[in-house]
């Protein structure tokens, strides 16, 4: 009895020494975690799809049962949204279309240049400490980690594990993820000069009161007084218009145009929103208000291209001295319900093998 | 040669293994679906602490760790770190056994519940060790309690499905 106890014993001990070896190899990026989780994967995905098969009936009743009503609501709700949406897509298509030709006509790079590979999400993280999703792309398509991810509505998150025909992205939300971010702020209500409105108000009208002395020299010529004007002789009120010099054409003021600032986004977890650190709280920046929209800011070693739309500010807590304020992030993407996602192909030049 | 082989096969660790892929398989369709308050219920937890409470603490820390070592492979934490915690978890629920002499099905129950509550606490406290921090916050003690109450439901159904898995011989 003892021996199978001491068995044992050295059996938990060897287990947990493995387990430990493996977390250390994990955590250094070593290859042989990634061929242990590629091999178990080969048993283990037909026993999952044949228990998703088997249980998605009763997962299907749960949704019915707790989800009906929002489900209800939530059709009702965007039904009316895309009633509402349908006419300004088209002017807003038109107007990134524009703004891409110009992008291109200046040689920029643009969001459209990039390649990508569409992919469906095929699982959740199975766990309560995890922000991650599976979609059914890997290596195969060309994706590799660090690749940025988004859905129509923008930003997801990013690759961190790939495999042959499948992937791992790890959301926004996760406490291990942060992105470099522009804020753009909103311009202040500025008080712009040259105003056609405001010039006209400017047309100034003038009184001028002008007293005509009465002239002292005389003459013989009856009706002719020499020196004198054929004015009469009567305070006289001259009404003189002076048009405004005030040009037409408008200028912002200094703080009107949109100022970007860049930040660091930094993930949370799934029941706290993402925030945003580091902005700098220069006064050129002025105030930040809540609906400002934040995007990726791109750059030679940032992972993601600049101008993806990750969300809006939803809330700023300002802090003393230089530390600058936190922004808390509405994002744009609704993450509890992905269901298909884009992958950006791109790699920022740091990253790319030259041959 | 055969007979080894054979020994093997019947072996209550292979049925482990075995019988650990499907639950795994449940964690990871069903379960991962049905979040009741917005929490998953943990049964790789539940098969470890299940396993220790049932079977006492050195062969439920062998099953938590194997059965870890399994749920490692589908997680994105580094691989090890579930297999370290339902190891653990296996073992704090293992000592239940010495507190409760005949015990009935209800207070192995609440004893799986406890354990897995551990279990749920220790999972981020063992991310930010190795340094995953951010998941330590005052909302893990609330999934922890929402995973220990699942749990307690689900235990009566998962445990005479340990029990047929770790016991010794089939026959007899």
């Amino acid at each position: 009895m003892s021996a199978i106890s001491a068995r044992r014993k050295r059996a938990i001990a060897l287990l947990s020494l493995t387990s430990i070896i493996l977390v250390t190899l994990d955590l250094q990026g070593s290859g042989s975690a990634s061929v242990l989780r590629g091999t178990f994967g080969v048993f283990f995905r037909p026993i999952e799809g044949v228990t998703r098969v088997i249980t998605r009936p009763v997962s299907n009743a749960w949704h019915g049962i707790t989800h009906y009503n929002a489900v209800t609501k939530e059709n009702d709700l965007l039904r009316e949204k895309i009633a509402q949406q349908e006419g300004a897509a088209v002017a807003a298509a038109a107007s990134v279309r524009l703004s891409q030709e110009l992008l291109a006509l200046n040689g920029l790079p643009t969001l459209a240049g990039i390649n990508s590979v569409s992919a469906q999400v095929i699982g959740d993280s199975p766990s309560n400490y995890s922000q991650s999703v599976e979609i059914n792309q890997g290596s195969d398509s060309g994706i590799k980690v660090g690749m940025p991810v988004m859905n129509a509505a923008g930003l997801v998150g990013k690759i961190t594990k790939v495999f042959p025909r499948r992937s791992i992205v790890m959301l926004i939300t996760d406490p291990e993820y942060a992105l470099s971010v522009k804020v753009i702020n909103n311009p202040e209500a500025a008080s712009p000069i040259g105003d056609p409105e405001a010039s006209a108000s400017t047309s100034s009208t003038t009184t001028t009161t002008t007293t005509i002395p009465k002239p002292q020299a005389t003459s013989n010529i009856p009706g002719f007084t020499p020196g004198t004007t054929t004015m009469p002789l009567t305070t006289v009120n001259v009404t003189v218009s002076i048009p405004s010099l005030t040009p037409t054409l408008t200028v912002p003021a200094n703080g009107a145009l949109p100022v970007r600032e860049t930040g660091i986004l930094e993930g949370r977890g799934s029941s706290r929103v993402p925030i945003v650190r580091f902005i700098d709280s220069a006064q050129r920046f002025g105030t930040i208000l809540p609906g400002a929209p934040i995007v990726t800011s791109g750059g030679s070693l940032s992972l993601a291209p600049p101008d993806i739309v990750v969300g809006t500010v939803s809330k700023v807590t300002d802090r003393l001295g230089t530390a600058g304020p936190i922004l808390e992030i509405n994002l744009v993407a609704d993450l509890t319900n992905l269901s298909f996602v884009r992958i950006l192909l791109y790699q920022p030049i740091t990253e790319q093998v030259k041959p | 040669m055969s007979i080894r082989f054979i020994r093997f096969i019947s072996s209550r660790w292979t049925r482990l293994v075995l019988v650990a892929s499907v639950v795994l398989g449940l964690q990871t369709t069903l379960f991962n679906d049905l979040r009741p308050f917005g929490v998953m219920a943990q049964v790789m937890v539940l098969f470890a602490a299940c396993a220790g409470v049932i079977y006492g603490a050195e062969i439920g820390a062998v099953a938590g760790l194997i059965v870890g070592l399994m749920y490692d492979c589908v997680l994105t934490t580094p691989l090890g770190l579930a297999s370290l915690v339902l190891g653990a978890t296996a073992l704090v629920a293992g000592a239940f056994p010495y507190f409760v002499r005949e015990s009935s099905w209800w207070n192995k129950a609440i004893a799986v519940a406890v354990a897995s509550a551990f279990g749920e606490i220790l999972f981020p406290v063992a991310q930010a060790l190795v340094g995953l921090g951010g998941w330590v916050q005052w909302r893990v003690i609330g999934v922890a309690l929402i995973v220990a109450l699942l749990n307690l439901f689900l235990a009566p159904l998962l445990m005479p499905v340990v029990r047929w898995t770790l016991k010794e011989s089939l026959v007899g």
